[in-house]
């Protein structure tokens, strides 16, 4: 018997400041659980969010105390979609391939940015809308039927 | 800055240099995760274990912070270990490439048993 889910949706705004990410996270995070997914699955969503919505307030907004990030999320039979929405003081244009581990430990770039990588992994679908007109904006789907593998991407030593 | 606060410990146990992390490992605890192990190489350790509590909130800044543990330990000729990890953690751990500098084990006592493996290896 097909199980029927109702559509539901809610939104959130934080303020541009670092841990306010995992306020959004948590209560995202219940809504997953509320809308049936996965325990495994929530964890990956947690991981995710808070990734995206670090990205949103460090790059994005820049930290500027006054700016807020979004969080918009809508779920149907189908699909978790949560959108997340910063004010675009800056258009955040990530490095197109993330250092490896060995590159890092050599020396070879910043230790951070690993956050789009996760995101990439852990998600069914991510990205940033090309054309938003008002600040970056930032989508994450969850499938009910989940059919992507974790494979990492990164290179190896 | 709404921060989350981290308790960092250090204890010795056969031979090894815990370091205890409870509390969420973010960029807020570069200071005191870098401080503990300076300590404890200063104090001569060799082999290193960072013990996470199974609940804890790691993230990208804090896996950075964790990356630049795992060069000190490179350059210090040491050896790193790592317990305590959700299956979640122990999973974002791998996907990153940090569980190819070290190894990762459910628990203390587990990774004390592998250090003494790889010692009298």
């Amino acid at each position: 018997m097909k199980t029927t889910y109702y559509s539901a949706s809610m939104e959130l705004s934080i303020p541009s400041e670092l841990g306010y990410e995992v306020i959004a996270r948590d209560a995202v995070a219940a809504f997953a659980l509320r809308m049936g997914f996965t325990h495994e699955r929530v964890e990956d969503l947690k991981t995710a969010l808070s990734e995206a919505c670090i990205n949103a307030i460090e790059h994005g907004n820049m930290l500027a105390p006054n700016l807020r990030v979004n969080v918009a999320c809508m779920c149907d039979n189908d699909r978790l979609l949560v959108e997340i929405h910063d004010q675009g003081l800056k258009h955040h244009t990530p490095a197109q391939m993330p250092l490896s581990m060995a590159d890092k430990l050599a020396g070879l770039g910043s230790m951070r940015g690993m956050g789009l990588l996760l995101i990439g992994q852990l998600m069914d679908e991510a990205g940033f809308d090309p054309n938003s007109p008002d600040g970056n904006r930032f989508h994450l789907t969850l499938y009910r039927q989940h059919t992507v593998e974790h494979v990492p991407s990164q290179r190896t030593e | 800055m709404l921060e989350d606060e981290l308790n960092v410990g250090i204890r010795q146990r056969e031979g090894v240099a815990i370091i205890d992390l409870m509390g969420d490992v973010t960029t807020f605890a570069e200071e005191k995760i870098n401080s503990a192990y300076r300590e404890v190489t200063e104090g001569g350790a060799r082999y290193v274990l960072l013990n996470f509590r199974q609940n804890d909130y790691i993230n990208s800044a804090g896996i950075a912070i964790l990356i630049g543990i795992v060069t000190e330990v490179n350059r210090n000729n040491q050896k790193l270990a790592v317990s305590g990890l959700s299956q979640h953690f122990q999973k974002i751990f791998r996907m990153v490439g940090l569980a190819q500098y070290a190894e990762i084990y459910q628990d203390e006592d587990e990774a004390l048993q592998g250090f003494k493996s790889a010692t009298t290896a």
